[in-house]
């Protein structure tokens, strides 16, 4: 879902696991946790806090 | 081999035959099935029922093609075991495609065998599985294939609300073979080891000349999560066979039949003072849905279905003092928890499923309206929106309503609302049922005061506060008897408890017609 990226939580270089929250989207009035899909390390954040964002967009990729 | 003549040699005959139909294609096949990771159509049987329960049918038959050179081929079974057999003590009837007999394809005679014994468990009011491991039609028998899946559609189609029919793919299933598990009630998928679809990687590339694998078209992740076709996904045979026990336990064998009530240590007076602080203030903040459930049912009684589908909606079976209950809710985690088409078909097919099955719906209510959209209007949001009301509004077993948060717009209507029939509806403290939200509903009711103000944006962010303080309430909405009863979230499991436990015998009734045209 397109909206406001409000909080990035992450940086290069930081281990996720699997639903590990990785920046927070607002839209709908509602301040959603984007997720991640698995376990990983970040290899790229592609967004920054304030940056509007469209759905699918890539907001970060694992290594 | 000599003709037997004393019942002696006639009782070894019988055993000689036995043994042979028991290994199926031969044990270089079962050999093969296993390398792939997959059991055998008769051990998934044997690992589905309760021990020494199983009753085959038909391990005799044989197909009667005479072209290709068939005639020289014949395995007793044909390529699918039948019968009957017991879960937790319970009867069901069961189909288990057989792999290693010529792929599992299906012949005439496999296709008579399969109606026998759905007939069968629609006559003896007993749950269908069907466990699926096919190649698809037997080529060699031509359009007697394609009349035997006809065959088995029609009575899938007939059976369907009158004995739960539960799918489980193990293998391929591909082409016309999808649609009877598709119109079974639930699909289940092993992980890696199956696939569904109509067209497969070859078909596609020839015509699309798109590359795809038959995981990325119809594996069992794809179908878990993006098309929604199957409801359950697991990682082995094993774990996916205990899947299926499990979710028996939540349904009655037939729709004449209640489900079963299980006695919980679980107290019905159980309070849980920590919900009363569940709702968070900040009303941008989501909180987790699924924990609040999981706190107002009996403890370990939460089994989720299509788990990874519209995860915006939550659907599951869940037993609250024992009684199985379907629950329904929005998750504000996901899409803030709003109506889109996936999440309207998921609520809207699981709603009637529980209604056809005698089963009471509980539906949990934090939706701030409809997703917005170019994509949900194209893709027909109002269709698919509108069979939620259907659903919910042809529905005639208990249905209760809980609001934990919003419940704005047609959503409000459309979650088991008053208004459609729901019989007892709850809203907490932190609820707001309103027409719309307040940033819109200032805008559109305070326009003149707003486009006066000097200061625009101030006036605007105070009516919005006004507006919020004196309308995004529960009261009302319990001021109109929309809403039973305001409850602390603390008493949620034993107000809920009690709701139900007096609509345990509920009637209603409907117009007498053919059936109604719910919107497809």
């Amino acid at each position: 879902m397109g909206g406001k990226i409000i909080k990035v939580s992450v940086n290069v270089g930081d281990t996720v696991a699997e639903d590990d929250e990785v920046a927070v989207l607002e839209a709908m009035k509602m301040e959603m946790p984007i997720v991640a899909e698995e376990d990983g390390t970040v290899a790229e954040v592609k967004v920054a806090a304030g940056q509007t964002v469209e759905a699918e967009q890539v907001i970060i990729t694992l290594k | 081999m000599s003709v037997p003549t004393t019942t002696q040699e006639k009782l070894a005959e019988l055993e000689r035959r036995e043994s042979e139909a028991s290994l199926g294609g031969g044990a270089k096949r079962i050999e093969a099935q296993h390398a792939k990771g997959k059991m055998t159509a008769r051990e998934r049987i044997v690992s589905l029922m309760d021990e020494d329960t199983f009753e085959e049918f038909d391990r005799f038959v044989v197909h009667r093609c005479a072209d290709f050179g068939m005639d020289r081929q014949k395995i007793p079974g044909d390529g699918v075991v039948t019968g009957h057999g017991k879960v937790d003590g319970r009867p069901v009837f069961v189909f288990s495609q057989d792999f290693t007999v010529f792929g599992g394809s299906l012949s005439g005679p496999f296709g008579e065998k399969v109606c026998k014994v759905m007939d069968l468990a629609v006559k003896a009011g007993a749950p269908i599985i069907g466990l699926n491991d096919s190649g698809g039609a037997r080529i060699q028998e031509g359009v007697i294939s394609l009349g035997s899946y006809g065959e088995i559609f029609r009575r899938n189609v007939l059976a369907s609300g009158v004995v739960p029919q539960i799918s489980a793919i193990m293998g391929p299933c591909a082409g016309g073979a999808v649609y009877s598990p598709a119109i079974t009630d639930f699909i289940f998928m092993v992980d890696q080891t199956s696939y569904m679809h109509i067209t497969g990687p070859q078909v596609i590339k020839t015509v699309t000349g798109e590359e795809v694998t038959s995981e990325t078209v119809g594996g069992a992740k794809v179908h878990n999560s993006k098309s929604g076709v199957a409801q359950f996904i697991a990682k082995t045979d094993q774990q996916c066979l205990a899947d299926v026990r499990k979710l028996l336990s939540y349904l009655p064998q037939n729709w004449e039949e209640k489900a079963p009530e299980k006695l919980s240590a679980d107290s019905a007076e159980r309070r849980n003072p920590e919900l009363d602080e569940f709702i968070p203030d900040n009303y941008k903040s989501p909180y987790d849905m699924k924990k609040l459930i999981k706190t107002v049912v009996d403890k370990d009684s939460f089994f989720e279905v299509a788990k990874q589908f519209a995860k915006n909606m939550i659907t599951a079976f869940a037993r609250l003092g024992g009684m199985v209950v379907g629950i329904v809710a929005n998750n504000p985690m996901f899409l803030a928890g709003s109506l889109d088409i996936d999440a309207s078909r998921k609520c809207s097919r699981f709603v009637r499923f529980c209604d056809a099955f005698n089963i009471p719906v509980i539906t949990f209510v934090d939706v701030p309206g409809f997703l917005p959209g170019v994509q949900q209007e194209y893709g027909g949001i109002i269709t698919h929106g509108s069979k939620v009301i259907y659903a919910y509004c042809e529905a005639t077993v208990p249905l209760i309503t809980v609001i934990t948060r919003k419940a704005y717009g047609g959503a409000y209507d459309v979650m088991g609302s008053k208004h459609h029939g729901a019989d007892v509806n709850f809203a907490y403290p932190t609820a707001e049922i309103a027409v719309m939200g307040p940033e819109g509903a200032v805008n559109i009711v305070f326009r003149k005061e707003i486009d006066q103000a000097s200061d625009k944006a101030q006036a605007y962010q105070e009516l919005v506060a006004q507006y919020r303080a004196k309308v995004a309430s529960p009261y009302k909405a319990a001021e109109l008897g929309y809403i039973d009863e305001i409850i602390r979230p603390r008493d949620t499991r034993a107000k809920v408890i009690r709701a139900l436990t007096a609509l345990k015998n509920k009637r209603t009734w409907r117009p007498v017609r053919r059936h109604g045209n719910i919107p497809l």
